[in-house]
């Protein structure tokens, strides 16, 4: 009997296994399907609970403490706090364990706060009220109890609780409105289409009738992609099969609009819901500061252990006592990620370099070329309807091909009316056209549908299948729309189906005119082909429009091929591209369109700062090359002087990819190897600059791997020659090759930081590629904004943001973690020395007080608010000459010769420090009365000249005083003063010592302290100052040279505006 | 006002000066202009400081003698013998003679010296109970732990006061006598013997056990004295002022020395005839020869000194701001150099640009 089980187990999980990697059945509402259909398989689907939140009430220490020692700092000072508990230690557990606690706490409050209100969300959404149908009645159930089949109704305003296929809607054509804004930000309202033998039911009743059963892939992330196919089981044995595609999947997350209620049918449910799948988390990425940092503090860590080695064989060897363990006290540094050092911008084109905000701007008819004018702000001024005729007027033929052209247009889109019926009722009348929006995912289309209602004709509704046009003479035109051959990016056109009032099929095509030229076989091809590229080369975006006339035979032939394809459960996309290939041929040219895109304003300006910058820049767009170069040129990617390479099909075509390949490199090559170093760093700006110009097609036969295996070589001369190019230019790149770009450069050998910058769902895959990833807020929906690591409304605001911002942040944050490390060396090193002066016993040089607050209190707030407050050059000049970003470029201010100065200087001031004190003690005293100090006022003394010498250090290097500069300065030195007083001016009751006591007092009370004070910290910060203005005055850097000339400047102004002030006054 | 800021949305930062980054500012720059007269000033200044620091420590006498006993002619070599190996060492006499040509000028210090006794060891420097040796009856019954292994004597009486550092008190005296004339009798200068220790230790830091019916004998009833010492601390001095913990020598000897080499305070020379410095002629120190250093390598010095404003005898800090403050001079003429020289070059370069 177990054994019987077992294996029913077995076969059970087999089976799950199976149908995981294919796909799942649904039983509409749980019904069985009648016997001899398929064989009833149960699948195991989670219940539709939502759970975002990382921590559950019990796990939550244990977990969050294991995050958090994973942290190579937090975990170290753990092991110090443990040592320090369990054996006998010179230091108090506190000291290393303040801190520790401290900060462990305040992130731990902080993710349990942020995973409590997760909870909080997932409780709400998990817990809300949902309809749904049971044996024909209405029953509210809490959303995480749903479950795969069950039948769910949604009324108007209510969001989806799982991923419905869509059965019937109150709508009497079974169509509903949705938007996604929740989704992917998009906020027009989509249509959703219901199974068309299931959109009959109204009722509870009917519904609950329904049997049925779906058959759909197992679930996937992609918003815009499903696959699925409807068994409906009628009274007759034999199923009627419907195929489904994501027009009849309703996404969880979505709302239901303009819709009273829909009933659907659960197939995804709780984590395996598409919104849900595609919350799963990102990769941390990872700054370079934080790498460094890293490095730093593992070298740290070996001088530590080997000081600490160092002590422990001194120790044994100067006398046999009990082990202790070491005191040294280490800082934890945080780092958060950076968006600067960026060597290489990646960016789209359409709507990041550009507006998106298109324009209609000519068409041509026939070799004819129409243009619409009197544009306001992209609204049309009533009345002005007129066309610019550039040529003589057309005969009547042409008149009938100019007219079918327009109606083209108007037709061969898939864009929605949005009529605001209620409030805007009585503005809504059919002649003035202009009370409804138009709504599509393109915005082509949509400038191309105004501009050509500036040209007569007005597109009105679609409305039961019918799309309403009003044509010049405003008369209602009535077509039904029989098909529609939808967008993709690989054919690159579209094209409607349509039977005229009269009767007559035609269909129309439009299309980028690579994809149209070649499947036309009649127009005025060569007259419109010139007037298209040197639209292009205008930087204007062309597409072509074609027209076929169908008799009814053909149309028939048409029908049954689709249907074959929509049914498909495997394959489809690639059956329905031929389908569409078969039908999209023969075409008669009718014309051609220009609409063009705006650059974004400060587009050029940016571009050439960030070149100058020494950024390089890449613009990776799907565009043709013709229309992506001018965009180029006008935004100063490519200048006058730039020698373009190109690298593409056409070219590759003439000569093997090989050969092309090696002659780019030889041109490039043989420029730079002329080049002197100092090339690279200067700022010559007459020399030869490159720009390459590459295709996609290209790109992927350089990045197929060849057949031996040796994918490398290509690559290699890629980069060589893209290294040596100012800039480049990818044009028809589909959205994964844009990823692989970015790939290939990040994982080249410099390991460049990268960035991409992008406004669409065809960007996201770069920016998630690329070190740091920029969204633009435009107007293809969020969804490249919500994957980025930051999001900006505007191009233009890329320049503050890596000139300014990223500056800044870059000098903050890598003197914070120098600093963090050089005063922890002046910290700890008095305290090494010390040990060879007192049998390395371990004994600490500083209280205990101090040891704790040295990092906390005494040297932090200064530091922190340098981070915050730095200004080294001011925001104009950054912004002005963006040439100084190159002062900061390839992590300079974190390089090992950087760091090796840094902890030179702190060693040096530890020596001086010590050494100091150390003379100073030596044999003698130093009060004026005879008595003697000890060694905690020894200490003491070491340790207030470290403060001050620390502190007024980061003064040195301050350039940006504010008051809270100042304050915070001045106030920390005072701060230590006044705690030491108190410290040591006080016998504290709850301390079991009082080594302190009057310690700090007597030490001021001693003139030679005051003296040896000065002269220490004199001796300290002396090298630093030197430092600075020996490399100021001999080897200025571009920022250096900036803030003395800025320096001079203010002088000069303000001499001038006194000499301006005395003159007025005198004239007075 | 929450209203407004929700509408303009709630990821927007506050429009302020702080926020935006545009709190006004002073933006000094390093530069050479401003760095040399920085460093001419402070160098010459250094050097004047420097000039009157060196004199004013050369003008410190200082007279100093090994009493240790393995060298040198004195009697004190008996004594270091006769210290080997008997624990406790029997009482030993010695003595140092020297002359003076002239004036010795006051106020004149004595000190003893140690050498390679390392005070600063951690496990002896917090062999201490505070709370003992401020007088608390409690903690006088009950040492602390870190007095161990001298917190209670092996019949369990308590040590007061417990502790290595207190069982190692320096128990060396000395006296010193005066020969006005070659042969005439020796006359002992007296020697002040109080505030030798810092004021706040002796009165606040360090203070008896309430006394017990008057007599600070009852009050340590039921302690037992440090293993190393002949008498209990009570007995430390006849004068009831200075004796139990408040004891000066004994102050002194708990403020632990930063280095292993030390000088402590042992007395002040500022009464009678000798207020203002010993006078020319022969003295002698008598030295009561206790304290074993020989078992750890130790020596035991002892030294007159005179002071001045600026404490004992130490060439140091006026070397070190003589030295800081040519090399602050030098800088500066290197710099003025380079500035000269590079500044046209610079200008220049910013024609050329």
């Amino acid at each position: 009997m177990d054994c019987s089980l077992a294996r029913t187990l077995v076969r059970r999980y087999c089976a799950g296994e199976e149908n995981w990697v294919d796909s799942r059945t649904i039983y509409v509402g749980h019904k069985e399907p009648p016997p001899g259909a398929e064989a009833y398989i149960l699948q195991r689907h989670p219940d539709n609970r939502i759970v975002s939140s990382k921590y559950t009430f019990w796990n939550f220490i244990p977990k969050n403490l294991f995050e958090q020692f994973r942290r190579i700092a937090n975990f170290y000072f753990l092991i110090i706090f443990l040592v320090q508990l369990i054996i006998d230690t010179p230091t108090s557990p506190v000291t290393s364990g303040l801190p520790l606690f401290f900060v462990i706490t305040v992130t731990a409050i902080k993710q349990g706060y942020e995973d409590w209100l997760r909870h909080k969300a997932d409780n709400a959404m998990n817990q809300c009220p949902v309809h749904f149908i049971q044996h024909g009645k209405l029953v509210r159930k809490q959303s995480r109890k749903l479950r795969v089949g069950d039948i769910v109704m949604v009324k108007e305003d209510e969001t989806f609780p799982c991923d419905l296929i869509f059965l019937s809607s109150s709508r009497g054509d079974g169509t509903c409105h949705v938007t996604t804004a929740s989704l992917d930000g998009e906020s027009s309202h989509k249509t959703h289409y219901a199974v068309q033998d299931t959109k009959g039911f109204h009722t509870e009743e009917d519904i609950d009738g329904l049997h049925a059963t779906i058959e759909c892939e197992q679930p996937q992330p992609d918003l815009y992609k499903f696959v699925g196919r409807i068994n409906v089981y009628n009274d007759r044995n034999d199923p009627v099969v419907r195929p489904l595609g994501s027009e009849n999947l309703l996404l969880r997350g979505a709302t239901l609009k303009n819709t009273e209620k829909i009933f659907g049918v659960a197939i995804y449910t709780g984590m395996e819901t598409k919104m849900a799948l595609n919350y799963q988390s990102k990769s941390q990425k990872r700054s370079a500061v934080e790498k460094s940092m890293n490095v730093f503090l593992i070298v740290y860590l070996c001088i530590l252990i080997s000081k600490a080695l160092i002590n422990t064989v001194l120790k044994y060897v100067w006398q046999s006592e009990p082990f202790r363990d070491e005191p040294w006290y280490n800082q934890k540094t945080e780092s958060e990620r950076q968006r600067n050092l960026v060597e290489y911008i990646f960016t789209d084109k359409t709507g990041t370099l550009t507006e998106n905000n298109m324009e209609f701007k000519e068409c041509c008819i026939e070799g004819h070329v129409y243009v619409p004018h009197a544009i306001c702000n992209g609204q049309v001024l009533p009345g002005a309807s007129g066309i610019d005729m550039i040529d003589s007027s057309p005969g009547t033929s042409a008149r009938e091909r100019e007219e079918l052209f327009f109606r083209a247009l108007c037709l061969c889109h898939t864009i929605q009316v949005k009529d605001d019926d209620d409030v805007d009722g009585p503005r809504k009348s059919p002649d003035s056209g202009k009370s409804c929006t138009y709504i599509s995912s393109s915005p082509d289309e949509v400038a191309l549908v105004e501009g050509i209602q500036r040209l007569g004709f007005t597109y009105l509704r679609l409305k039961d299948n019918y799309m309403e046009i009003l044509n010049r003479e405003n008369d209602v035109e009535r077509f039904e729309l029989l098909e529609i051959l939808s967008f993709d990016s690989v054919r690159r056109r579209m094209s409607v189906i349509v039977k005229s009032a009269t009767g007559e099929i035609y269909l129309f095509c439009k299309g980028a005119d690579s994809s149209i030229f070649p499947r036309v076989i009649e127009g005025k091809v060569d007259q419109i082909r010139a007037r298209v590229e040197r639209n292009a080369v205008e930087g204007l975006r062309t597409l072509c429009v074609a027209y076929k006339r169908l008799n009814p035979e053909e149309y028939e032939g048409i029908c049954t091929l689709l249907q074959a394809a929509k049914v498909a459960l495997q394959d489809r996309e690639k059956k329905l591209a031929e389908a569409y290939e078969q039908i999209e041929k023969d075409l008669v040219l009718l014309g051609a369109t220009a609409v063009e895109d705006r650059l974004q304003e400060k587009a050029a300006d940016t571009i050439e700062a960030l070149q100058k910058a020494g950024i390089k820049v890449w613009v990776l767009t799907g565009d043709k090359m013709e229309t992506a170069a001018a965009t180029c040129y006008a935004c100063k990617l490519f200048r006058r002087n730039t020698q373009l390479l190109e690298l593409t099909t056409k070219k590759i075509e003439e000569q093997s990819l090989h050969d092309v390949l090696f002659e780019l490199s030889k041109t490039v090559l043989r420029h730079s190897g002329s080049l002197t170093r100092d090339n690279f760093s200067g700022l010559s700006a007459d020399m030869q600059d490159y720009g390459l110009i590459i295709d996609g097609a290209a790109l992927s036969l350089i990045m197929k791997p060849r057949e031996d295996g040796s994918c490398g070589n290509y690559r290699e001369l890629f980069l060589e020659i893209c290294r040596n190019c100012s800039a480049v230019l990818c044009c028809r790149m589909a959205p994964l090759q844009k990823a692989q770009i970015v790939k290939l450069i990040k994982l080249s050998k410099e390991h460049p930081i990268t960035l991409a910058i992008g406004d669409g769902a065809n960007d996201v895959s770069m920016i998630l590629e690329a070190h740091v990833g920029i969204g633009v807020i435009g107007k293809e929906g969020r969804q490249a904004a919500r994957n980025s690591d930051y999001a900006v409304p505007k191009f233009k605001h890329l320049k503050k943001m890596l000139l300014v911002h990223g500056h800044f942040y870059y000098i903050r944050i890598s003197e914070l973690v120098q600093y963090f490390f050089y005063k922890n060396v002046c910290f700890i090193f008095p305290q090494f020395l010390y040990q060879f002066f007192c049998g390395f016993s371990q004994q600490t040089l500083y209280d205990t007080a101090y040891l704790t607050l040295y990092n906390i209190s005494f040297t932090s707030l200064p530091i922190l608010l340098y981070s915050l407050m730095e200004q080294h050059v001011s925001i104009d000049t950054l912004r002005r000459d963006p040439s100084l970003y190159r002062d900061i470029a390839k992590n300079a201010l974190l390089r090992w010769r950087v760091f090796i100065y840094w902890t030179f200087l702190g060693v040096f001031d530890a020596l001086v420090f010590f050494f100091g004190a150390y003379f100073m003690f030596e044999n003698t005293t130093v009060t004026s009365n005879g008595q003697i100090f000890g060694n905690w006022t020894f200490g003491t003394l070491v340790f207030t000249v470290m403060v001050f010498t620390v502190t007024l250090k980061l003064a040195l290097d301050t350039h940006y005083w504010t008051w809270i500069n100042h304050f915070v300065i001045w106030g920390s030195l005072l701060f230590y003063i006044v705690f030491s007083l108190l410290w040591g001016g006080i016998i504290w009751p709850f301390l079991n010592y009082q080594r302190m006591y009057y310690v700090f007092i007597q030490m001021l009370s001693s003139g030679p302290a005051w003296l040896v004070i000065i002269l220490l910290i004199t001796v300290s910060l002396l090298p630093d100052v030197l430092k600075k203005v020996l490399c100021r005055q001999l080897w200025p850097s571009a920022t250096e040279r900036v803030q003395t000339k800025n320096q001079c400047l203010s002088v000069e102004q303000s001499t001038i505006f006194m000499l301006s002030q005395t003159s007025s006054s005198l004239s007075f | 006002m929450t209203w407004s800021a929700a509408a303009r949305g709630a990821h927007q930062p506050d429009n302020t000066a702080f926020t935006q980054q545009r709190l006004p500012a002073w933006q000094p720059l390093l530069s050479a202009s401003i760095a040399l007269p920085l460093f001419f000033c402070a160098g010459l200044a250094f050097i004047g400081l420097g000039l009157g620091l060196f004199y004013s420590s050369n003008g410190i006498k200082e007279l100093e003698y090994d009493y240790t006993g393995t060298a040198g002619p004195g009697g004190c070599s008996a004594c270091a013998l006769a210290d080997r190996g008997r624990a406790p060492p029997p009482p030993c006499w010695c003595a140092w003679h020297f002359s003076l040509p002239e004036l010795f000028p006051g106020p004149v210090y004595l000190y003893y010296e140690l050498t390679n006794f390392y005070q600063n060891n951690r496990r002896y420097s917090v062999s201490r109970d505070d709370a003992q040796l401020s007088g608390l009856p409690s903690a006088l019954r009950h040492p602390a732990n870190e007095c161990a292994p001298y917190q209670r004597r092996a019949s369990g009486l308590p040590i007061a006061p417990c502790g290595a550092i207190a069982n190692s008190l320096f128990n060396d005296s000395f006296s010193l006598w005066h020969q006005r004339r070659a042969g005439g009798p020796y006359v002992e200068v007296p020697l002040d013997r109080t505030g030798i220790a810092w004021w706040t230790d002796c009165h606040v830091k360090f203070r008896n056990p309430p006394p017990v019916n008057g007599s600070l004998a009852l009050a340590f009833h039921g302690t037992a004295p440090p293993p190393n010492w002949p008498r209990p601390v009570y007995a430390l001095s006849p004068d009831p002022n200075n004796t139990g913990f408040v004891n000066q020598d004994f102050v002194v000897w708990m403020r632990t020395a930063a280095l292993p080499t030390f000088r402590k305070l042992y007395a002040r020379i500022r009464q009678g005839n000798y207020s203002a410095g010993l006078p020319r002629g022969s003295y002698a120190v008598n030295i009561t020869y206790n304290y074993p250093v020989r078992a750890f390598g130790g020596r035991k010095l002892v030294v007159l000194s005179n002071i001045s404003w600026m404490g004992g005898k130490n060439p140091f800090l006026g070397i070190a701001y003589l030295a800081v403050g040519s090399l602050c001079i030098l800088v500066g003429f290197v710099m003025l150099v380079v500035y000269i020289r590079y500044q046209d070059q610079n200008d220049e370069d910013e024609d050329e640009e």
